[in-house]
């Protein structure tokens, strides 16, 4: 039989688990930032690393791109490239939570809406959860077999 | 690794994004300005919510200011922040009406005090918003002399003022 990485990287069953976990999981992310765009960028603002101009845009753009990637993994609508793009976005949070932890920097507004809307966790926890979130992409990505749709069925070609 | 057709799917994936964003946006009661405003020397940083406000409060922008204020009297000190904020330090002679709790406190705070009497609210600061919202909500229950002292407690604290 094969070895167990291969196995991994080329079962169709952990590759529509994945899809649907790290679809969910950034659909789920994308609807409170859209909710509350302001709140999202404020949260921009507070890690310090973005330049003033861009921090709106990021703040209107970002989970929308969270939703339409998550959206495709599930369906199954070009989903190794929406996986790249996702390891993409999750590299981008995976630095920027590193670079604030090395730096000590943490913001706190001391305001109620930042508070209230679930940004609070810890920043090493988020920051293991997008790594795990980022493996899961790469079995996406390197997945060389045919793929399920979103029931399970597979599709052939 | 990436091939020209991976690239094609990721520009479109973007594509759909980047418009559905911008068209949520504009739509969206709750959209915000393309540019926010994110300079702490210009005043409080807001993303700019594209909504028409219906009430702006006047804003006091120094701490020297709002002390001269304090120091004529005949004003009352709301302090935004939480309870526990407000117990660690706040501006003496304030009141806390932590403006997450405004539903449950704004009753007892009518019972006390007059809705012309003169009020100026605070936070923490120009990265805060709390004490705008503050004063959006008692000019909304009917107080008529209300505005916002920017620099909020961090501000009044640094300047050496009293605190209690």
């Amino acid at each position: 039989m094969s070895n167990p990485r291969q196995s991994i990287f080329n079962n169709s069953w952990i590759e529509l688990a994945a899809r649907w976990i790290l679809g969910l999981t950034f659909i789920y992310a994308s609807l409170h930032k859209i909710l509350a765009p302001a709140d999202f960028a404020k949260i921009i603002y507070g890690y310090n690393l973005f330049p003033e101009i861009f921090i709106n845009l990021i703040a209107i753009i970002i989970p929308f791109l969270e939703l339409v990637t998550g959206f495709a993994l599930i369906i199954g609508f070009y989903p190794r490239s929406a996986a790249i793009t996702i390891n993409g976005l999750l590299l981008a949070f995976i630095v920027a939570l590193t670079i604030n932890l090395i730096r000590g920097h943490e913001f706190d507004c001391g305001c109620f809406s930042a508070g209230q809307s679930g940004y609070s966790r810890s920043p090493k926890v988020t920051l293991i959860r997008d790594i795990i979130y980022f493996v899961f992409g790469l079995q996406i990505i390197l997945f060389k077999g045919n793929r399920r749709n979103c029931f399970g069925g597979l599709i052939s070609g | 690794m990436v091939s020209r057709k991976t690239i094609q799917e990721i520009i479109i994936l973007v594509g759909i994004s980047v418009t559905l964003a911008m068209v949520v946006n504009f739509l969206s009661p709750r959209g915000i300005a393309l540019v926010g405003q994110w300079n702490t020397s210009k005043g409080v940083i807001t993303a700019s919510p594209t909504a028409p406000e219906e009430w702006k409060p006047q804003e006091i922008n120094s701490a020297a200011r709002a002390k001269e204020i304090f120091d004529s009297g005949n004003v009352l000190f709301v302090d935004a922040r939480s309870g526990d904020n407000y117990e660690e330090g706040h501006i003496p002679a304030a009141v806390s009406l932590p403006v997450g709790q405004f539903d449950e406190q704004i009753e007892s705070f009518l019972n006390r005090h007059s809705t012309d009497a003169r009020i100026v609210t605070y936070c923490s600061g120009r990265t805060c918003e709390d004490s705008h919202n503050l004063a959006r909500l008692l000019s909304d229950v009917g107080f008529t002399h209300v505005s916002v002292f920017i620099d909020g407690f961090p501000g009044w604290e640094a300047q050496g003022f009293p605190i209690e």
